[in-house]
């Protein structure tokens, strides 16, 4: 059926997408870092309070689990301020059970927004940048097939077992090819004509007139 | 685009119709509808082939392709091909589709037609996903294929297009970035 609401994807690239509700959620996953100079008034808001003093500056060197957003703001070459270590599904040993086999691993556990953590993550100026962008890219290709056939097969089944372990960007594709297949299905039987409600307004229960009041 | 109206696109094909009725030339915008004498063949767009069946006026003829030993036929070459071979019709799913379901009875063996589509149908869309998979595998930036029809375009074309958009934006990241546009403060 058209869609009368279509959502903002996630940027894929190293700006997301300011509207895009995937970007907003993703930005939110935390990074291991450590603070490099002291950050004073600070221990509140990243999460030290029980530490040194209630609400008193950070010192220097202690290690932070610092927001993707905040690490983002906070990131410049020329004021150290603080820096970001690669979470530890970016680094090596990851990577090399990612070409292994990308298949097994699963997504959704590791962070549900792998592919838009990681296209953000080359924003920080990291020698492994090529690699982890080539591992990514190579991780979504090898898991392209499973995606494509398990969404253009699976029709009036329950699909959880097979989305567990997607990520959310897989998930979205999955939805299309879902949606692709379930459309011809449809038409197939011959619903396609018949009138159903709308997905936007099917919620709406009926709401009784005394209700509205008071 | 929906297989809705893919169907409607298919609607305008034309099929061999046996009135029961008689009229004079009609006129349309799309073209003449010649004049119906009964019991004379005569080509009509399917939308009013089917319209005409449903009020009883007419029997349908099957297309020259809709028939057993013709679809056996092409169901075995398209297994041994690997490419896509060529359709008796562009629309041969909505065709199947509309006058299987609305003239089974003006048609021998419907449900024989019916698996053995289905079958081509599922050739089809098998070799399409496989073609897709060594497409993106091998991050080819351009791929032709023949033989193609519009109903199997669009179940896999949404998820297709989705997916070559995610892998185009993961490229470029493999590109450093030119402009760091910062501010400094």
């Amino acid at each position: 059926m058209a869609e009368a609401y279509f959502p903002v994807g996630p940027g894929l690239g190293p700006e997301e997408n300011f509207l895009s509700l995937d970007d907003i959620l993703m930005s939110q996953e935390k990074l291991p870092g450590r603070a490099e100079s002291n950050l004073p008034r600070l221990a509140f808001a990243l999460g030290q309070g029980s530490g040194a003093g209630s609400g008193d500056s950070i010192p220097e060197g202690s290690k932070l689990e610092i927001p993707m957003w905040l690490a983002k703001g906070l990131h410049d070459s020329k004021r150290r301020l603080i820096s970001v270590e690669l979470p530890k599904i970016y680094k090596e040993a990851w990577r090399t059970v990612f070409s292994a086999d990308a298949n097994v691993v699963d997504l959704h556990k590791m962070g549900p927004y792998y592919y838009g953590f990681g296209s953000q993550l080359l924003n920080f100026d990291n020698p492994e940048n090529p690699e982890i962008a080539q591992c990514i890219l190579q991780t979504f290709i090898n898991r392209f097939r499973r995606i494509m056939d398990s969404s253009q097969n699976a029709y009036n089944e329950d699909t959880s077992s097979l989305v567990a372990r997607l990520d959310e960007l897989e998930r979205a594709l999955f939805q299309a090819g879902q949606k692709g297949l379930n459309d011809f299905q449809c038409w197939e039987k011959g619903q396609a004509s018949q009138i159903t409600v709308s997905s936007l307004v099917q919620n709406y229960g009926k709401r009784k007139f005394t209700e509205m009041d008071g | 685009m929906e297989p809705a109206e893919a169907e409607f696109l298919a609607e305008k094909e034309l099929v061999t119709i046996v009135p029961s009725f008689s009229m004079d030339r009609v006129h349309l915008i799309g073209g003449d509808l010649g004049p119906f004498n009964p019991g004379l063949p005569v080509e009509v767009p399917v939308w009013l082939a089917i319209n005409l069946k449903q009020r009883q006026k007419c029997r349908l003829i099957p297309p020259a392709w809709m028939d057993v030993e013709k679809l056996e036929e092409i169901r075995d070459q398209e297994r041994k091909e690997d490419t896509f071979t060529p359709m008796p019709s562009p629309y041969y799913m909505e065709l199947t589709k509309l006058l299987l379901n609305y003239a089974s009875d003006n048609i021998p063996k419907a449900d024989e037609i019916r698996t053995l589509v289905k079958d081509t149908w599922d050739t089809r869309m098998a070799k399409l996903r496989l073609s897709a998979d060594s497409f993106v595998r091998q991050q080819e930036a351009h791929a032709k294929l023949d033989n193609l029809t519009l109903m199997e375009i669009n179940t896999i074309g949404t998820f297709l297009t989705q997916a070559l958009d995610h892998m185009y934006k993961l490229r470029t990241n493999l590109q450093p970035s030119g402009s760091a546009e910062s501010q400094d403060f």
